[in-house]
């Protein structure tokens, strides 16, 4: 699944929305979510993706931005805990 | 001069009903909402029955908002909503601002501390829940309903033990008599029916032990065999209103609230006195200008624990004197059990349903006459067609806080 895919279904699974209101460019205010909602549901994000989400660098207002932060986090994240011998082996 | 109060909405959850209509018709027939309780920690109890509260959040709120709620502030929510129905109130944004919320809560969000320092200490989690902060504060109910109704007087949360409730709903009343505001939802709740709760509360030893035949019958409030409390949890939220707009705008007035005694005992922290319960007594009635001789009903604390129904006798002796025999008293915790932080402002609206249906509720679970305690109890059987017109309601607390509260019926 990609991880669109997996946020929708968070986002389904926790706050009820309907599918088609999740579009990419659909921004978390449209959708009513406000920071005490967000700081919550990055709770069930760092669950999902099993990453951690640094406190200052998740500041997003649209689907695809938050999807965009998501990979990074995840790229940068599986990297760092990789040794620096396999790294530098690629 | 001081204002007058009226009474125009209630808001029950119960063990015993989660609506006014249905908790009226169990307590008034004596129905019990204590049962064995369901949880999975069961087994590892000594007692294992409660009051428990049937109640399904998302019946009340959409998903993403009960997630955010403690049990403990849907409780609070859920009964503020019936009350504020009830009293079919509108409001201007200038009336809002004399408006307020008072809300007794003994334990607060036990459930999310619960469950969230379980995920610390049991399953070594690294981080928990981010709203837990704002589900375990004792102020949360209060605020939730503020925010809910904009109510934006002012708002606060008492939190006396088992006196918390009847603290709230006095310390109301008197906002509006003294003029501060016009309008007050006032109220208590608790949800401590946790496993740490259950727990705590049997290392006091002053659990009921479960009755071998009936577990509904477990609670024996001035019964010789009684053998203590029932834990129970619930909410209650009332509507208070100045008085004359109230008739003005010709809401339904289930009583005026007339009087609110509020002392410490300062004595000891478990044991209670009944001198300074009479002390709360006396006042509530000194302020509510009634004589003993004409309150048709107490509601009493009745705990069901060895000291307590001993000692509310006496206090009530003391201060009703040779009256003290022919007033009926009862408990109705033998029914919804001791809801604790809830407990006041639960019994206050069962002595106002007594007035409304001039029916008095029973004590149940009264086979055993106890002879230090030889008032009219009204074991077992509630009465109908008797002339109720003016209620007290008793709440004393660990920590020796007393709480007593008059109402009676408007002189139309």
């Amino acid at each position: 699944m990609s991880t669109l895919e997996r946020l929708k279904k968070l986002f389904i699974d926790k706050f009820d929305f309907n599918v088609e209101e999740l579009k990419p460019e659909t921004t978390l205010e449209d959708l009513g979510i406000d920071s005490l909602d967000k700081i919550e549901f990055m709770f069930d994000i760092e669950n999902e993706f099993q990453i951690k989400i640094p406190d200052e660098e998740f500041k997003v207002t649209t689907i695809q931005e938050m999807v965009d932060a998501l990979d990074r986090f995840i790229l940068e994240q599986r990297i760092g805990s990789l040794s620096p011998a396999m790294i530098s082996n690629n | 001069m001081k204002r007058r109060v009226a009474i125009t909405g209630l808001g029950i959850i119960s063990s015993c009903g989660n609506n006014i209509n249905h908790f009226s018709a169990n307590i008034m027939a004596g129905k019990s909402g204590v049962r064995r309780i369901s949880s999975e920690y069961s087994g590892l109890l000594l007692v294992k029955i409660a009051g428990e509260v049937d109640f399904d959040p998302l019946a009340y709120f959409p998903k993403r908002q009960a997630l955010n709620l403690d049990r403990v502030n849907q409780f609070a929510l859920a009964a503020a909503s019936q009350a504020w129905k009830d009293a079919g109130l509108t409001l201007d944004d200038k009336e809002k601002e004399r408006a307020g919320v008072y809300i007794g809560s003994g334990m607060g969000g036990a459930h999310t501390i619960e469950s969230e320092y379980d995920q610390l200490f049991r399953h070594n989690a690294d981080r928990i829940k981010p709203l837990s902060v704002l589900m375990v504060m004792n102020n949360a109910s209060a605020s939730h309903i503020s925010i809910e109704y904009g109510l934006s007087g002012p708002c606060l949360t008492a939190s006396t033990a088992c006196a918390s409730s009847a603290n709230a709903i006095g310390e109301a009343f008197r906002q509006i008599r003294d003029g501060y505001v016009d309008v007050m939802l006032a109220g208590g709740t608790e949800a401590f029916l946790t496993y740490g709760g259950f727990r705590s509360w049997e290392s006091l030893r002053v659990l009921a032990v479960e009755d071998p035949d009936d577990p509904s019958r477990s609670c024996k409030p001035f019964s010789k065999n009684r053998s203590g409390l029932v834990l129970g949890e619930g909410a209650a939220v009332i509507v208070l209103e100045e008085m004359e707009k109230a008739v003005r705008r010709g809401a339904g007035i289930y009583a005026e609230l007339l009087g609110y005694g509020s002392t410490s005992d300062a004595d000891h922290i478990t044991r209670p006195s009944f001198k300074g319960q009479a002390r709360a007594i006396s006042e509530a009635l000194k302020e509510a200008e009634i004589p003993p001789q004409e309150v048709d009903y107490i509601n009493a604390h009745g705990t069901a624990t060895q000291w307590n129904d001993l000692l509310e006798t006496q206090a009530i002796k003391k201060v009703f004197g040779d009256f003290a025999y022919k007033v009926p008293v009862s408990s109705t915790k033998s029914m919804h059990g001791h809801t604790m932080g809830a407990a006041g402002a639960i019994e206050l609206v069962v002595s106002l349903l007594a007035i409304k249906h001039q029916a008095i509720p029973p004590t149940i679970n009264l086979d055993q006459p106890d002879p230090e305690c030889d008032l009219d109890y009204v074991p077992n059987v509630g009465r109908k067609g008797v002339k109720v017109n003016t209620v007290m309601s008793n709440s004393f607390a660990f920590g020796g806080t007393n709480a007593v509260l008059v109402a009676r019926k408007l002189e139309v």
